[in-house]
């Protein structure tokens, strides 16, 4: 027996990556269903914060990802732009992540699609260009932002567009929600959350969210959507599941099997030690 | 896009994923390349995201248009590749004086503002009267934890009064917080990981579809066949020298 535990606890880890493949695949070519009953409390504050938007509010949203955070971030932007414009607000879409500037394109691509078809580019949302220096910028936005974007990512001049109708900066705006896997949900709570009483909410990726629960606590942010699992949660609360929701089978699976695996290890130790 | 824009692109990205993975089984020329095209195309794409959308709108088409005034950022911004140039390298001190000082100015304050006021305001705002009268016992109870997790810890990274007594007691509670904390934050780590292993496998399931020409089925095989053929090629000198 001793010598079977000492020869497992030395398999090679490579069955072990094998076993987690096998595992996160699985569900994604024969999806289980499994149910997401769990809804974070802070994900459900941002929600509530946009159900609570009068129509025709201006929304800003920092989509400042790239493709390594792709999986966790995209759903949740899909999903909160849904939100939004199902609750007929306006949405300002811009990024000061260089990586991101083709993600955006391909959301740009898929609100005349299939996100808000009925929604009008210029009228109900508009997509700016990407910026340097961030801090450069949001300090900008908090003053006047036609100085910093005086046109959109397709050149044509912002000022006279329907969808920025009454707005001169983000005193004018009714939140801002910051999507990154950077640091820049950090400046975005101080350089304009803070300094212009700008209501900011996030969503971050799984690894740093636990890092922003003092803003939450203090209420400089207003929301926060974390992981996929944020993004599962807010696909459930609109009730329109795609990605996060999907990936929910994946990660359980996976989960389950990393404790399963963390509980066996530690009893064959145990055994090897005292037994 | 067109179709074939699209299938040539799918091809392009399950390969590169696949000779990212293939890493974890051993080292290998494919997973060589797709690193050193990731850094590359990587750094392509910023360079031309600034090209196209900063250094065109913010500095040419405005010189173009008579307004010489960009110079001045642009100069500044200039003088930072000097630092290339050990002769002439002294110019740069003029960009990085003006970043030095428009980023302290601009930091320092809403740094300590936000981050710490702000904190210990919320650290304490449980436990005014306001508070207490509302009889709010749940956020009562969280401010309390709060408080003393703070406390706690910062006795834990206090190092000027010697570890003893109370001190000691305090700094240890501190260690469990900061255990709690490290438990959640790698619990969410690997949640974060397999997150994004799975927005891969999904790409990669995407791709193998007959739209795509099967794409992952096709090179997964591919490389497959190389590891075994390297297998046996490698296998085939040692057997030689064995003989020999």
């Amino acid at each position: 027996m001793k010598n079977f535990l000492e020869k497992l606890l030395k398999i090679d880890r490579r069955l072990i990556f094998l076993a987690l493949a096998i595992l996160l695949v699985f569900p994604i070519v024969k999806p289980l269903g499994l149910p997401n009953l769990n809804l974070g409390s802070e994900v459900k504050s941002l929600y509530e914060r946009i159900e609570g938007l009068p129509p025709r509010s201006f929304v800003l949203m920092s989509l400042d990802y790239d493709p390594a955070t792709r999986p966790e971030l995209h759903p949740q932007a899909v999903a909160i732009l849904r939100h939004a414009f199902r609750k007929n607000l306006r949405v300002g879409i811009l990024t000061l992540n260089a990586g991101a500037t083709g993600l955006i394109e391909e959301i740009g691509e898929r609100i005349p699609k299939d996100i808000a078809p009925e929604k009008v580019y210029g009228k109900d949302y508009v997509i700016l260009p990407y910026q340097p220096n961030p801090v450069a910028v949001m300090t900008q936005m908090g003053m006047d932002l036609y100085q910093i974007y005086d046109k959109d990512r397709d050149g044509s001049p912002i000022r006279d567009m329907e969808v920025f109708k009454g707005i001169k900066n983000v005193k004018d705006m009714q939140l801002g929600i910051c999507i990154t896997g950077t640091a820049m949900l950090d400046y975005w709570i101080a350089y304009t959350g803070d300094k212009f009483k700008f209501p900011m909410a996030g969503g971050v990726t799984a690894v740093s969210q636990m890092g922003y629960a003092p803003y939450l606590q203090t209420g400089q942010l207003k929301g926060l959507v974390g992981g996929m699992k944020g993004a599962a949660d807010y696909e459930t609360l609109i009730n329109h599941k795609e990605k996060g929701t999907s990936g929910i089978d994946a990660l359980s699976l996976a989960h389950l099997m990393v404790i399963i695996l963390i509980v066996t290890a530690n009893i064959m130790m145990l055994w090897l030690k005292y037994l | 896009m067109s179709e074939t824009m699209l299938i040539f692109g799918g091809w392009v990205a399950a390969g590169l994923t696949i000779f990212l993975f293939s890493f974890l089984y051993k080292d290998n020329p494919f997973f060589k390349v797709t690193e050193h095209l990731y850094l590359g195309a990587g750094m392509g794409w910023v360079f031309q995201t600034v090209l196209f959308q900063t250094w065109k709108p913010k500095v040419w088409e405005p010189l173009q248009a008579g307004d010489w005034t960009v110079l001045i950022p642009t100069v500044l911004g200039l003088s930072l590749v000097t630092q290339f140039f050990p002769r002439i390298s002294w110019i740069s001190r003029y960009g990085f004086t003006f970043i030095m000082g428009y980023g302290s100015g601009l930091v320092i304050p809403l740094t300590i503002s936000t981050d710490l006021l702000k904190q210990i305001g919320g650290t304490i705002a449980p436990f005014m009267v306001s508070e207490i009268s509302r009889a709010n016992i749940g956020s009562l109870i969280n401010g309390s934890i709060v408080a003393i997790g703070f406390i706690c810890v910062l006795f834990y990274f206090f190092f000027s009064v010697e570890h003893k007594g109370v001190v000691k007691k305090a700094s240890n509670i501190g260690i469990y917080f900061l255990m709690l904390y490290f438990g959640a934050a790698f619990g969410n780590t690997v949640m974060g990981r397999f997150s994004l292993l799975y927005g891969r496998f999904d790409d990669l399931y995407k791709y193998s579809a007959p739209k795509y020409f099967y794409a992952t089925h096709v090179i997964l095989a591919a490389l497959v066949i190389y590891f075994v053929v390297d297998h046996f090629r490698k296998k085939k000198p040692e057997i030689e020298e064995e003989a020999a």
